[in-house]
């Protein structure tokens, strides 16, 4: 079998039009799309943290003035921010009469 | 260097096929092609994890909507020809890569439904050609076509060409050695012999001189 090209290419005569990759192009590319049922169709991620992969964790989450007071206390004890989550943990089982904090 | 879109919202139309066909025809022409993957079904991933790929042919899988128009910028000022396998469905994905296109090609079999389902693909190029106010240059190739044509490949061919879609000439015909290629991976040259090699490597080369001669044309 011939291993010459039965055509060759010259690449200088090869160029690449001008064309506008903009966010205003590309929403009006979108726009064209969605006319024609060329929508968004990229799977969707579940809404929520994703469990830690090293721990299997969910971490729940709080509202931002609590996350940032969680936050401002480990540090000003030097602890991770789970030590003060699994002593306010160890503080609800007890109110509750929980074994959970074993 | 020019960007190819390979764009049908019908699956099993033959985009993939005609995605890798060209891109290593191109290359041993003498171009630097970069495949891009944008297909769930990663059947150019796959080619490519067959056998070490043939020279001047690089591989860009896992390409999403966010990053497509960038990832496209780039290549192009990589200084090869970009070759982008979209999905088989219509998703922005493929509305954004028909944008940052100097070529369209739309792959169909010869069959009524590939071609209403392709029309679409055409359909969205119009529109988009309005609203970026630039031609983008498209045209159709039947895939799997066979030695003697049916009478809906006639009359499928003659409504397009009625309708003034630009139709390569050779199709791509079904051909063991071109499914070949995502078996063994590389390009015709190196597979091992299927039927006839030296038809489909007349068919493969003349489909791609074909479409080389499409980038040369002015737009008008």
């Amino acid at each position: 079998m011939s291993k010459k090209p039965p055509f060759s290419i010259d690449l200088g005569n090869l160029k690449s039009r001008p064309k506008d990759g903009s966010a205003a192009a590309v929403a009006k590319a979108d726009l064209a799309g969605e006319e024609h049922g060329f929508v968004d169709r990229e799977p969707r991620r579940r809404p929520g943290r994703r469990p830690s992969p090293r721990t299997g964790q969910v971490h729940a989450k709080v509202l931002p003035h609590v996350s940032e007071a969680i936050a401002s206390e480990a540090k000003r004890r030097g602890v991770q921010q789970g030590v003060l989550i699994e002593e306010a943990w160890a503080l609800y089982c007890a109110r509750h009469g929980l074994a959970g904090d074993e | 260097m020019p960007v190819i879109a390979i764009a049908s919202p019908k699956g099993g139309a033959g985009k993939s096929t005609t995605a890798v066909i060209l891109a290593t025809e191109l290359a041993h022409a003498g171009a630097e092609v970069t495949l891009l993957d944008c297909d769930p079904n990663r059947s150019i991933s796959l080619w490519a994890s067959r056998s070490p790929l043939p020279a001047r042919v690089t591989v860009r899988s896992d390409i999403g909507e966010s990053e497509i128009v960038r990832v496209i910028k780039r290549c192009d000022a990589d200084g090869a020809v970009v070759i982008i396998d979209l999905e088989g469905i219509a998703s922005r994905l493929v509305s954004r890569a028909i944008s940052q296109a100097d070529l369209v090609i739309t792959p169909m079999r010869a069959t009524t439904l590939d071609a209403t389902i392709g029309a679409r693909a055409l359909a969205l190029i119009a529109e988009e050609e309005e609203a970026l106010g630039r031609r983008i240059r498209h045209a159709a190739v039947f895939t799997m076509t066979r030695a003697i044509r049916s009478k809906q490949h006639s009359g499928i061919e003659a409504s397009l060409r009625g309708q003034g879609v630009d139709l390569i000439e050779p199709s791509l015909m079904e051909r063991a050695a071109f499914s070949a290629l995502f078996e063994f991976g590389g390009d015709l040259r190196s597979i091992p012999a299927q039927g006839r090699m030296d038809g489909a490597l007349e068919n493969a080369a003349a489909f791609a001189q074909a479409v080389y001669t499409r980038l040369l044309e002015p737009v008008e």
